[in-house]
C-alpha cells in the first residue's frame, strides 16, 4: 500500500535477512520453509518456484531469491571478491532469470546449477576483463570489502570441494587426486583463477598447471560418472 | 571446428569441462557458448559438466546480500519490492479494485447510515468522513469525527504504514494558503489525532485532509517534506 520506501519492519524479509550475515546456503529466513531434507526435495522445490516465475508470478520470484540469493551472492563475491561488484552481478542474473525463466529446463539441468551458471558465468567474464585490464596476475590481491572478508574467512577451495564430495558421498572421487591438481581444480572453481593466475599463484609453470586440471578433471568425471551421481 | 563429430568427443569433454571449471579462455568461453545455444551435442556436453561440478559447489556457506539488492532488482524490473502476491496488472489488480470498491461502498453504507439517523433526528454517530486514498485511488486511511469532538479518528487500511524510521503526519489543506499541520498520526490501527478545537471549528473552510511521510517528530519545516502519499476529501454528513 505505501508507495515508498522499502516495506517496514522486517524490510530484509526480501534480503535473505541482513541480521545473519553468514547463513547456510539455503538461507535463513523465518519465512523459509524448513530447509527441505535432501537436495531432491530441494531442486524439486526450486523448479516449482522457476516454474511459476516463468509466469510472472512475483511472489514465486521473492520466494526464489529468498531460497537462492545467499548462495548465489556467496558464489559470486568467492569470484570476483568485491561485495559491490558481486551485488551488481547478483542483480543482473536475477534479472535476468525473471525474463529467462521459461527457457529453464528441469530435463537438462538442477535449478540451482541453472541460476549458478548464470552467476558464475557472469562472475568469470567480469573477472576475465578485469585481469586484461589489469598487468599484475597477483591473483589473491585482498580487498577489503566485507563480504568478502566473510568469504575468505571461511572454509578454503579445497575443504569447499571436500565437504560437498562428502555431502553427497562422492568424497573418495576428490580424495583421489593428487594434492596439486585437487587444489588447482579448487582454486580455478571456486575463485575463479585463470591458467595464468594458477600458475602464479601456486608457483608452478603454466603446462604443469593445465595438464593437472586436464587430468583431475577426466579423474573426477570417471569417477563421479562411475558413483552415478547428477547436479 | 565441429565439436558433434563422434571423433571429437574427447576434445569437446576437455573444452566442455574447462568451460563449466572456468579455466577456459574468454575466447573460447564465448564460442562455446554460441556454438552450444544451436548444437544439441555441445549444449549437452557443457551442461554435462556443469552438474558434475555443481555437486562439489554445494556446501559453499551463503552470505546473505544486502537488502538492497532485492529492493534494486524489484525496482529495475518495476515490481513490488515487498514480493507481494502480485502478479503484474493480472488478478491483484482486480483485488485491490474490489477492496477499494468494498471500502467505498463501507463509507456509503456509513454515509447513508447517519443521514438516516438523522432524518430520524437521532443523535449523529459519525457527521465527517474522510478516505484517504492514494494516487493509485487506493484507500490507505479513514478519518472520521463527531460533532463537538476534539479529536480525529484514524482508522489504517491493510498495511498501510510509514516505512521504517518514518510517520505519518496529518494535514488539514485549506481551500486558499499552505497546509496546516494536524500533527504526527500514532501508530496502531486504530487511532486519534487530537485537534486544538472542536472538529466542526478546526476543520471549518477544510475540504480536504492529506497525508505525508515525515521524520520522526514530524515536519521540522511546518510543511510537508516527505511525499504526500495520500489525500481525501472530506465529505460532511451534515
Amino acid at each position: 500500500m505505501s508507495a515508498e520506501g522499502p516495506p517496514r519492519g522486517a524490510h530484509s524479509a526480501s534480503g535473505g535477512g541482513s541480521a545473519a550475515t553468514q547463513s547456510q546456503a539455503w538461507g535463513d529466513h523465518a519465512n523459509v520453509p524448513e530447509r527441505p531434507a535432501t537436495a531432491a526435495d530441494r531442486s524439486v522445490q526450486l523448479a516449482a518456484l522457476l516454474a511459476r516465475v516463468a509466469l510472472a508470478d512475483q511472489r514465486a520470484f521473492a520466494e526464489l531469491y529468498r531460497h537462492t540469493s545467499a548462495h548465489l551472492y556467496a558464489v559470486a563475491v568467492r569470484i570476483v571478491r568485491d561485495g559491490a561488484v558481486a551485488e551488481e552481478i547478483l542483480q543482473e542474473a536475477f534479472v535476468r532469470v525473471w525474463h529467462y525463466a521459461r527457457t529453464y529446463d528441469a530435463a537438462k539441468s538442477q535449478p540451482l546449477t541453472w541460476l549458478t551458471s548464470i552467476v558464475r558465468n557472469r562472475c568469470l567474464d567480469q573477472r576475465r576483463r578485469r585481469e586484461l585490464d589489469t598487468v599484475s596476475l597477483a591473483p589473491v590481491a585482498e580487498d577489503d570489502a566485507p563480504a568478502w572478508d566473510i568469504a575468505a574467512e571461511g572454509p578454503t577451495p579445497v575443504e569447499l570441494l571436500l565437504s560437498s564430495a562428502q555431502a553427497r558421498s562422492v568424497r573418495d572421487c576428490v580424495d583421489a587426486l593428487d594434492a596439486g591438481p585437487k587444489q588447482a581444480i579448487a582454486l580455478a572453481f571456486f575463485q575463479g583463477l585463470s591458467h595464468a593466475e594458477l600458475a602464479a599463484h601456486l608457483r608452478e609453470p603454466l603446462g604443469t598447471v593445465k595438464s593437472w586440471i586436464r587430468r583431475g578433471l577426466e579423474r573426477l568425471r570417471r569417477c563421479l560418472d562411475a558413483a552415478g551421481v547428477t547436479g | 571446428m565441429n565439436l558433434s563429430r563422434p571423433d571429437r568427443q574427447e576434445r569437446l569433454d576437455r573444452l566442455a569441462a574447462e568451460y563449466a571449471l572456468g579455466t577456459a579462455s574468454p575466447r573460447v568461453r564465448r564460442r562455446l557458448a554460441a556454438i552450444a545455444r544451436r548444437d544439441r551435442t555441445v549444449a549437452a556436453a557443457l551442461s554435462a559438466w556443469e552438474r558434475r561440478l555443481a555437486i562439489l559447489a554445494e556446501d559453499v556457506p551463503g552470505i546473505a546480500p544486502p537488502p538492497r539488492v532485492w529492493r534494486d532488482i524489484a525496482a529495475r524490473l518495476g515490481l513490488d519490492p515487498e514480493g507481494a502476491s502480485r502478479t503484474r496488472m493480472t488478478w491483484w489488480r482486480r483485488v485491490e479494485l474490489w477492496r477499494a470498491f468494498a471500502v467505498a461502498s463501507f463509507v456509503m453504507a456509513v454515509a447513508l447510515g447517519v443521514m438516516e439517523y438523522q432524518r430520524q433526528g437521532r443523535p449523529v454517530a459519525a457527521p465527517l468522513v474522510v478516505v484517504l486514498a492514494g494516487a493509485d485511488a487506493k484507500p490507505g486511511l479513514i478519518a472520521t469525527a463527531s460533532h463537538g469532538e476534539r479529536y480525529l479518528t484514524l482508522k489504517t487500511i491493510g498495511n498501510t504504514a510509514p516505512a521504517a524510521g518514518k510517520v505519518f503526519e496529518l494535514w488539514a489543506l485549506p481551500q486558499a494558503g499552505v497546509p496546516r499541520s494536524l500533527g504526527v498520526i500514532p501508530t496502531g490501527g486504530i487511532v486519534r489525532v487530537p485537534l486544538p478545537a472542536p472538529v466542526d471549528e478546526s476543520l471549518s473552510n477544510i475540504p480536504s485532509l492529506a497525508v505525508s511521510v515525515e521524520p520522526p517528530g514530524g515536519s521540522p519545516t511546518g510543511q510537508p517534506t516527505g511525499p504526500v502519499l495520500y489525500s481525501g476529501s472530506i465529505e460532511r454528513m451534515y
